[in-house]
Formats: structure tokens, C-alpha cells, sequence
């Protein structure tokens, strides 16, 4: 790839945008974004919305590649609020260049106060109005983590702002930008730098329905789950702590997707269901949306026993 | 005339801070702390199952998740009359240890210390180290390239007075590298006993669902001496540098005077002795602390919920564009007064308290070395040392409490959730004193509130008009350039905030 001509650049190019789907509209973006890569100056802009960093952290614990190989060898990493040495004005420059010129990959993380504009502000503009702006200009949006992609935790039940996941929010201002979703609480580091590393390389990967990358999301955490002869033979743990399957504690495995089961966290050191905690569904849509879907069943147990007493 | 100078966004800390100043004969004369975004978690949480709290709460901050998950736990004991067993309770000091460690690395190197330290200083590197050559390449392809902003996120910077000397420089940008799998290798260390991180899975009332294995001790065990080297080779001499290269910044960023620990570590399975102990420090004299005394004002807060409320007691109903109102924050008052959390206020309340003699030991120990007093420790360059000094006392004790765990005995104890409770779940997260209050009700949390540390430090002015810890420790520090003031930053940053947390 590093010696092709540009004849040879161009081709490779549509081939990858008609494996991917994007039409030969897209053919010159996804050209810049190989050039980019190839030079290792692919410009990545990250935005935080409503988030706590964690998938920012995440991606710090991302192994091979680690964090320095991601930032000198994949991406330009031109903006980000946590890791930017440009501070004030100076970094609000830098975005506002970038987002002039446009061409970068956006990564989002957190969600969109959509109701109220007032509860998230960068630079004294509403981050609503900076999104809109940031996403027209970008090639394409990845939305990193569970609240960037569906809401998460700021857009569950009784929430007071409105928060609404970044394709939501999009689709509603009707900015039409290809968009991958990377559900997690937070983003798994492999499933973030695989993406990206996909996208620049390959182009967008085969996704779900929801827009999340079927070779991270495809499968059932309880397909998977080292725990499922215990389930299968109805061995079930009855507490913390306890031996067996997960699901009467409230293990949402079942209804969960991604390969945490074989990926594991940390460099491959441990999951939740390892750990003897029940799967809370954090890359499933669902993940703490409603009170009526508690992560733990402890309090059903006790009122059904006094229920039956 | 004043000259007003908006620092908006703060970059290279937690989440959404702006801070407004104003100079006046090159000095700040006013300082006003903007906490920009708000979720509304305390909302969220109300009507939730009580276990629901220590995952959700995690989730208001990906840097100190576990400090959340600690509180919430610890209130949720509290309301349910348990105490974990001897390995639960070590097992989260072990933890939360590595998660302290993990913070104070990526505080003082990826957040702050390039304030601090020249990185255009890798254009002079001769040597042969691979990585820095990595570094100093990659800078030049990149200067030479199209990229909008060359050499980021590194550069660009404000100008300023860096670090003179290569030789010191390059050290630190080449630990500044190494601090990056350093504290991913904390986070590996703790996710042997959590399940992962951030955002834990095996914290629950009663102790921790993961189960303590020789192999994950001697694991837990090779990844700490890996640490403690990084620590005492590494992290502990580059803050002695750059304190000797910055002797200023031990008289700028004097805070409130004030300082406030809730404790954390817990030594007795009842949480009544910690390593770190609790207390206050009001006008240099250590006192013991008394949770009534805490109240939260919001006269210049976006919330039209009363003020002056006890946290027990505390309402969230937010009202954006309130008159007057500066920010998201609340402001919390101990006696009425701003007090000052994190490594600092932990570390006087450790020394003056005497009960550990190894605290005043590495205390007087970095003091020498600094041709410095406790005194000087409230002040910029004092709090990253005081981080730094915690920062290896909570390796070594991470050692010893790993030395007391029992393989194959359990770590977690069963309970009942009451119809009714009440619970104050008080820890430390690594920036300072962290608070959960919670009350449950037919099964179902009635009242969630936390008091979060950065809440303390980047609070705003209260109903009485005094400003917060930050907004005082940025009176009076110079400005020379208003268009880049970095002297103002580098006093904002000394304080480790984390605004997700503070406003939740």
C-alpha cells in the first residue's frame, strides 16, 4: 500500500467502497483517509458530550497497539478535551481549523443533552450546536461507548435533559453522515482501535442493525459464556460470590451482545462473569434505560420469599 | 480596569471546566469556576433498585469509578447493618489502591506535566532509545505535514517558561510514554479482583463477587513491583525536578487554608480505622471530622432547589440560566467554610494525626529533599508532591494488605435488602473526600446524593459570596501573556479536577 501510484490508490479505493457499501460518492473520502493512513496522519477529532472519559480511558488501556503506537502510527489525533495540550482559545483553534477543513473522523463520546442545550457547553457554545457542526465536516462519526450510541445512563428513565444518542440526535437535525456505533460501559479499547484501524484501512465494517461492528457485536455474551455448562445443568448461584450461572442473580447475558466472554478486559486479564459478576448488559440498547430492568435480582429473591412465606 | 480572561475549555483535566478570571495589575483579582455539563444522576438513581447505585453511580466519573463504587457500597452496608470480611475489605483496598495509582500517574504525567516540561526539547535527542526516536521522527514528519494541527495532541501550546535542560526533559517525556502502559498496567492489576476497568464489576455490599486465588496474588503481586519501580525511579524524581525547575509554583495556588479528609482505606472491617485517616485542618489545627456539618449552598448554582440543605436532605431540580448562577456545581461548605480535598488535605490530615509513623517519615523524607516546609505544601507545586508522596505510600501498603489475603476463603458476605434504610457511604476518591447519601424506601432508592470532591474544590462562590478552594488559590497568581495564561492553568490543573464527577 505504502508504494502503490495513485491509478493503483484510486482503485483499491472504489473496490473498498463498493465492498462497504458507501457508493462512489464516497471514493475520494475514503482515498484521503488511505493517503492519511498511510502517511500515519489520519486526522481523528474527539468530542465529550454528556460522558464520564471512561471510554477515553478505555482506549488508554488499549494494549497492542498501545496508546503512543495509536497516536504516532494510526491516527492525528488533532483534538481531544482530555489529552490536548492546547488549553482555552488555543484548543478551541485547533477544532475550529480542523472542522474548517473537514475530512476527519469524528469520534463522540457521550450523549446529547438534546433537551437541554444548557447542560453541556464547550467554548461558551451549546456542545448540541458544536456536534452539528463538528459531524457535517467529518468524513464519518463513530459513536464511542453507551451513551454516544444509545443514550446510556444520562438518557434512562427520569433523566432531566433529554439526552438522546448521537445518531439520534443526527437523524433528528437531519445531518446524514455514515455513523458506526461501539456500545460498551465504557468502549472495550480492541472494539474502538480495531474500528478505527478497520475504517481507515478497509473502509466501514459489516454492521448490526444498530450500527455496531459485527465482529465485536455479533454474538450472545451467553453463547459464549464460560458459564454455560453451569446454566445448561441449571446450577445456578444463589449469591454473591456463589458458584454456578449468573442468571437468577440477573445476569444479562442473554440478552446482551459483544465477545467479552473471549476478549476479556485489560489485556485479556478478566470480564465481569469471570469476576463472579452478573453480565449488566452495558453494550445491550437496553443497558440501565428503566428501573423495571435492575442489574441484580437480590430484591426480587427477598420480596418473592416473603411473598410465598 | 480589570481585564477579564476566559480559559474555556480547560483541556488535560476530567470533563467540562471553564475558568474566568479577572487581572488586575497582572494578577488575578477574581476567579470564577464554570462546571459545564450536568446529567442529572441523584434524578436517575430515585425510584431504582438500591443495588442498581454502586453500577450506575460508577458511571458519573471513568477516572474514579471505583471510589463512586466504594461510597455507594459502603452506604448501602450502612443501610442493610453488614460489614464485608477480611479478604472483601482487602480485596477493595487492593482495588482502589491500584486505581489511586493508576490516577496520580496520568494526573501528574499526561495531564500536567507537560505545563511543565519542554517536549519541543525531543528535537535535541541524540540517544538511541527506541521509543523517544519513535517520538522524535514522528515529530518531524509531522511538522513537515498538512495535518491542520502538527505534532497533536502533544503541541500546540501555550508559550511559556518550560523546563530548561535536555537531559531533564527528555527524561520525562520518555516517562511520560512509559506512564501510559504504566497506568494501564494499574488498571490490569486491579481488573484481577474487578473484573475490569473502568467501571468495576465485582464491588457489591458485603464485599466483592471475584475470588482470591494464589495465582491472582502473585499476579497482582508482580504487577506492583512493576509500579513501585515506575513510582520510586520514575514518578518521585521527575516531580522533584520539575519542583526544583518551578521553585514559584510553592508560593502561587495557596488555596482556602482549609482541608478536609473523610478517610479511606479501610483497616477494621467496620471502616472505623483507615489508613488514611479522617479529619480537618481549620486555621492549621487538626480537628475531628463530623459529617453534620456538611451543607451545599446553590445561590449561584443552576439548581432552583433550596440552599444551605444538609446532603441527607439535598435536592437536584435543576434550573438552566438561573440570575446570578455561574455554574453546575453546587457548593458544599463544611461549617460553613470551603474546604480543600485530595492527596494534600489527606496527606497534612495523615502527618499532623501522627498515627503512621511511615506518613511523616516520607513526608519530612520529600520536604528535605525540596528545601521546603509543610507550609509550602499549600501551593501548586505542593500538591504534586503531596500526590507523590501518596502516591508511594498507597504502593507500599497495597504490598502489605496483599501480604494478609487469605486464598480460598470467601471475600464476600450475604444480605437483605430492608424495606426501609438510610446510609452514608464516605471514602476518598484519588482527588479528595467523596460522599454518597442514601435512603431507601418500599425497596426503592427515595434519595441519592453525592457530595463529589471536585464538587469541594471547583465549587462557586457560596450564598455568603466567599469563593471556592480554586477560585481563591487563583487569587493573586501573575499573568504575563493574558492571550495564553498559563501560570492560571497550571494553578487549576494542581487540584486534579474531574467535573463529570463534581456535577453528576
Amino acid at each position: 500500500m505504502f508504494s502503490m501510484t495513485r491509478r493503483q490508490f484510486m482503485t483499491y479505493s472504489a473496490r473498498l467502497a463498493a465492498m462497504t457499501g458507501l457508493g462512489a460518492s464516497a471514493v475520494p473520502k475514503i482515498g484521503l483517509a488511505l493517503q492519511s493512513l498511510a502517511s500515519g496522519q489520519a486526522p481523528l477529532v474527539w468530542l465529550q458530550g454528556q460522558s464520564c472519559s471512561g471510554c477515553s480511558v478505555s482506549l488508554l488501556n488499549a494494549a497492542h497497539p498501545d496508546p503512543a503506537s495509536i497516536l504516532m502510527r494510526y491516527i492525528s489525533l488533532q483534538f481531544h478535551g482530555t489529552l490536548s495540550t492546547a488549553t482555552g482559545d488555543l484548543g478551541m483553534a485547533v477544532l475550529n481549523a480542523n472542522i474548517k477543513q473537514g475530512n476527519y473522523l469524528l469520534a463522540v463520546e457521550g450523549s446529547v443533552p438534546a433537551a437541554m442545550p444548557e447542560a453541556c457547553v464547550i467554548g461558551a457554545e451549546p456542545y448540541n450546536k458544536l456536534l452539528l457542526r463538528a459531524a457535517s465536516a467529518a468524513q464519518a462519526v463513530v459513536a464511542v461507548g453507551a451513551c454516544a450510541g444509545f443514550g446510556g445512563i444520562p438518557g434512562a428513565e427520569n433523566n432531566p435533559t433529554g439526552a438522546l444518542s448521537v445518531k439520534e440526535f443526527l437523524n433528528k437535525n437531519q445531518v446524514g453522515k455514515p455513523i458506526i456505533v461501539l456500545p460498551g460501559c465504557p468502549v472495550h479499547p480492541d472494539w474502538l482501535v480495531g474500528t478505527l484501524v478497520h475504517v481507515l484501512k478497509f473502509g466501514v465494517p459489516s454492521l448490526n442493525a444498530d450500527g455496531a461492528p459485527l465482529m465485536f457485536y455479533e454474538r450472545l455474551v451467553h453463547d459464549q459464556c464460560p458459564r454455560f455448562s453451569d446454566y445448561e445443568r441449571e446450577h445456578f448461584a444463589r449469591f454473591f460470590s456463589d458458584e454456578g450461572c449468573l442468571f437468577k442473580l440477573g445476569c444479562l447475558g442473554p440478552v446482551t451482545h459483544a465477545d467479552c466472554p473471549k476478549r476479556l478486559w485489560n489485556s485479556g486479564t478478566n470480564f465481569c462473569i469471570n469476576a463472579g459478576a452478573p453480565c449488566i448488559g452495558c453494550s445491550a440498547k437496553t443497558f440501565a434505560q428503566k428501573a423495571s430492568l435492575p442489574f441484580f435480582r437480590k430484591v426480587e429473591q427477598i420480596k418473592d420469599k416473603a411473598a410465598g412465606a | 480596569m480589570a481585564e477579564k480572561i476566559e480559559i474555556d475549555p480547560i483541556t488535560r483535566i476530567e470533563g467540562h471546566l471553564a475558568v474566568s478570571v479577572e487581572v488586575e495589575e497582572g494578577r488575578v483579582a477574581r476567579a470564577f469556576c464554570k462546571g459545564e455539563m450536568f446529567r442529572g444522576f441523584e434524578l436517575i438513581l430515585k425510584g431504582r433498585d438500591p443495588l442498581d447505585a454502586q453500577q450506575i453511580t460508577q458511571r458519573i466519573c471513568g477516572v474514579c469509578p471505583v471510589s463512586h463504587g466504594m461510597a455507594s457500597v459502603l452506604a448501602q452496608e450502612q443501610a442493610y447493618g453488614i460489614t464485608p470480611n477480611e479478604n472483601g475489605r482487602l480485596v477493595r483496598n487492593l482495588i482502589l489502591g491500584a486505581n489511586y495509582l493508576q490516577s496520580h500517574i496520568i494526573h501528574f504525567y499526561h495531564l500536567s506535566a507537560v505545563d511543565f516540561i519542554d517536549l519541543e526539547a525531543i528535537a535535541q535527542y541524540q540517544g538511541k532509545d527506541a521509543a523517544l526516536n519513535e517520538f522524535k521522527a514522528w515529530v518531524g514528519t509531522q511538522k513537515a505535514s498538512s495535518v491542520v494541527a502538527p505534532g497533536a495532541p502533544f503541541l500546540p501550546r501555550y508559550a511559556g517558561d518550560y523546563l530548561d535542560g535536555t537531559d531533564a526533559n527528555i527524561t520525562a517525556i520518555k516517562h511520560y510514554l512509559e506512564g501510559l502502559r504504566m497506568r494501564a498496567l494499574a488498571h490490569q492489576m486491579a481488573a484481577l479482583f474487578a473484573g475490569k476497568l473502568p467501571h468495576v464489576a465485582s464491588l457489591v455490599p458485603g464485599g466483592v463477587t471475584e475470588r482470591v486465588t494464589t495465582q491472582k496474588i502473585a499476579a497482582y503481586g508482580a504487577m506492583l513491583q512493576e509500579l513501585r519501580s515506575f513510582i520510586n525511579r520514575s514518578y518521585l524524581p521527575d516531580v522533584m525536578s520539575v519542583a526544583a525547575g518551578f521553585p514559584s509554583y510553592f508560593k502561587l495556588g495557596k488555596g482556602c487554608g482549609n482541608f478536609l479528609a473523610y478517610g479511606a482505606f479501610a483497616e477494621s472491617a467496620d471502616n472505623s480505622r483507615k489508613y488514611l485517616p479522617a479529619g480537618v485542618v481549620i486555621g492549621g489545627r487538626l480537628a475531628e471530622f463530623d459529617p453534620r456539618q456538611i451543607t451545599e449552598d446553590v445561590k449561584y448554582s443552576y439548581y432552583q432547589s433550596a440552599s444551605g440543605l444538609a446532603p441527607a436532605a439535598g435536592q437536584t431540580v435543576p434550573r438552566p440560566g438561573k440570575p446570578d448562577a455561574y455554574t453546575w456545581l453546587k457548593a458544599p461548605r463544611y461549617k460553613g467554610m470551603a474546604m480543600e480535598v485530595g492527596p494534600l488535605s489527606r496527606i497534612l490530615i495523615a502527618y499532623l494525626s501522627g498515627t503512621d509513623p511511615e506518613v511523616r517519615q516520607a513526608v519530612d523524607h520529600g520536604l528535605n529533599q525540596l528545601n521546603r516546609s509543610t507550609e509550602d505544601l499549600d501551593s501548586a507545586m505542593g500538591r504534586h508532591a503531596a500526590r507523590a508522596i501518596e502516591c508511594k505510600l498507597v504502593a507500599d501498603q497495597c504490598a502489605r494488605w496483599l501480604d494478609q489475603l487469605k486464598p480460598g476463603e470467601p471475600a464476600c458476605v450475604d444480605f437483605t435488602i430492608p424495606r426501609s434504610g438510610q446510609g452514608v457511604g464516605l471514602c476518598e476518591a484519588p482527588r479528595g473526600a467523596l460522599g454518597h447519601w442514601l435512603a431507601i424506601d418500599d425497596y426503592k432508592i427515595a434519595s441519592y446524593q453525592c457530595v463529589v470532591p471536585t464538587t469541594w474544590n471547583c465549587s462557586p462562590k457560596d450564598d455568603q459570596g466567599h469563593p471556592g478552594p480554586v477560585e481563591q488559590a487563583l487569587i493573586g497568581t501573575p499573568i504575563a501573556n493574558a492571550a495564553q495564561p498559563i501560570e492560571a492553568a497550571r494553578v487549576v490543573r494542581s487540584f486534579d479536577p474531574c467535573l463529570a464527577c463534581a456535577v453528576h
